[in-house]
């Protein structure tokens, strides 16, 4: 059978980022532009001006990968394009380029779903078998994704407030870290010992997580040791909040992998490069003989590359859009 | 020479094609909301009207600002990525500059409403500059006016501005022919021209 080659393009947050993927598994090309340093300097990601850098980043991120995979645009099979959800503003610099590249060269257009992006990231590391359970965890998503074949997504739980890695980054400048925070915490996490006392959120019988109550602990923690003029172990902090937001995200997995008798589970998101999460998911594969994947360290955060691997086999559905595709802020999953 | 203009700096969308100096195809039309999706497949319908190929174009011309962020980021990110695949020029000018192209006045100011008391401006006195394209408080503007008899305010937005106001409706042969011999540059160094830092860098100052 003939290769196939996906260009992929995802501008949804802060990183501008083409790809080129061989069959939905191989990566022959990722160039990654990201914009932490600028954002660091204001706490969190600054829209408008996520949205400048894309513009100013977006040939030359394209150029880069096609040069980097010695590649032309008459190569490529089709073109993937993160449509959302993420911020508008960004995402429509790499909408308008992917559609002007479709124009261009009359290449199909493949819309992706951001967090469909963040599940095919694992098919560059092996094959995906079904039915499997997605556990999605980064800063805009915590969701339970049951998949009984490609592109076949129904939702069986997700958080009722803050996503897991929104708590993190929260957590994360309440004690000080610099932006983006998240990764920190785990660091922190791994000399310290978890011996504050937090509680587990909503242990029910829902597949649902809630994440705001431990934020709002952590936060209350913090200030009552700060006003008795206590000091603060940030590594027992970061152990703790962690130990109690890994042991939660585990807790629903492992139930929802039980009651739907799954053995095939996927981790996905920037939340998956948590190393405190990976043992976790570590023991429960050996207690529940799982086969699992998680993407490598460079998969799990946003990137083109898991783009055009899920636009694969968006592309081998026919799932192909018209110049008239727009971005969306937000869209279920589908 | 076949010269594809872009400009979405403004709730509209004003493109054309410019053969050999004179306008063969040309879409105007307001577009608010679905600018960002309805900009490439308006674009595309022209060179399907013309049964022209998408790389018969020789040059583009590109609005690069001021007005909308949103709008100016679409027309520049379809203008670099075209100019940049085809490996062909691309000439970013000031939209300002291409409304003064639009009414015969002794003094034309186009102006862009910038919302709390603020405009985008210039001040043209035929072919020269007498105020630079500049994000703006109305009322300095008027007094940079108050010395001036003969001119014309150009705008499409609802700002109260007296009597001297034409509205703004390009006449695209005119504004391609006037500024197709500008320099060219390199697609990864054509931006949106702002003329205005974010609410974010301006509170860090």
């Amino acid at each position: 059978m003939k290769d196939i080659y996906i260009l992929g393009i995802e501008s949804s947050c802060d990183e501008t980022s083409c790809a080129i993927v061989k069959n939905g598994v191989s990566d022959i090309s990722t160039i990654i532009s990201s914009q932490i340093d600028i954002h660091k300097n204001y706490g969190g990601v600054v829209p408008e001006i996520a949205s400048r850098h894309h513009v100013r980043n977006i040939t030359i991120v394209i150029e880069e990968c096609l040069g980097k995979a010695n590649m032309t645009m008459e190569e490529i099979d089709a073109i993937a394009i993160t449509y959302g959800p993420g911020l508008i503003g960004s995402l429509l610099v790499g909408l308008e380029a992917a559609k002007t590249l479709s124009f261009i060269y009359n290449k199909p257009l493949i819309p992706v779903h951001h967090i469909a992006g963040h599940i095919y990231a694992n098919s560059l590391e092996k094959k995906m078998e079904f039915p499997l359970l997605a556990l999605v965890v980064s800063g805009g998503h915590t969701e339970l994704i049951l998949m009984k074949d490609h592109y076949k997504f129904e939702k069986l739980g997700g958080t009722l407030d803050d996503a897991v890695g929104e708590c993190y980054d929260k957590v994360a400048r309440v004690i000080g870290l610099e932006y983006p925070g998240g990764p920190k915490i785990d660091q922190l996490a791994c000399g310290g010992t978890p011996s504050y006392q937090l509680p587990v959120p909503l242990r029910d019988d829902s597949y649902n997580f809630s994440f705001s109550g431990l934020k709002s602990a952590v936060i209350n923690l913090n200030h009552n040791l700060e006003q008795r003029k206590e000091s603060i172990n940030r590594e027992n902090l970061a152990a703790s909040f962690q130990k109690v937001a890994v042991e939660s995200l585990i807790l629903k997995t492992r139930k929802a992998l039980i009651e739907n008798n799954i053995r095939n589970l996927i981790v996905a998101g920037g939340v998956a490069a948590s190393t405190g999460l990976r043992e976790k998911i570590k023991d429960l594969q050996e207690e529940l003989s799982l086969n699992v994947t998680i993407p490598s360290m460079k998969y799990c955060t946003d990137n083109a590359t898991m783009i055009a691997a899920a636009g694969y086999y968006a592309y081998r559905l026919g799932r192909i859009a018209d110049l008239s595709l727009n971005s969306k802020s937000n869209d279920k999953l589908n | 020479m076949r010269i594809l203009y872009i400009d979405t700096s403004s709730s509209y969308l004003y493109t054309g094609i410019v053969e050999e100096g004179h306008l063969i195809s040309e879409i105007k039309e307001d577009l608010s909301l679905d600018l960002s999706k309805v900009a490439l497949p308006r674009i595309a319908s022209m060179f399907e009207e013309h049964e022209l190929r998408p790389d018969s174009i020789d040059k583009i011309m590109v609005v690069n600002g001021p007005g909308s962020f949103t709008g100016i980021r679409v027309g520049i990110t379809i203008a670099k990525v075209y100019a940049w695949s085809l490996k062909i020029p691309i000439i970013p000018i000031n939209g300002l500059e291409a409304m003064a192209t639009s009414i015969s006045a002794p003094i034309k100011v186009p102006l862009i409403d910038a919302r709390r008391g603020y405009v985008y401006a210039a001040i043209y006195n035929n072919d020269d500059v007498i105020l630079e394209p500049q994000h703006i408080l109305l009322s300095d503007l008027l007094s940079h006016l108050s010395e001036v008899e003969d001119y014309m305010f150009i705008t499409n937005n609802e700002i109260d501005l007296g009597e001297k106001k034409c509205g703004y409706n390009p006449n695209i042969e005119t504004i391609v022919n006037r500024f197709c011999q500008g320099s060219s540059c390199n697609p990864h160094m054509v931006n949106p021209e702002y003329l205005k830092l974010t609410e974010a860098e301006e509170s860090r100052m």
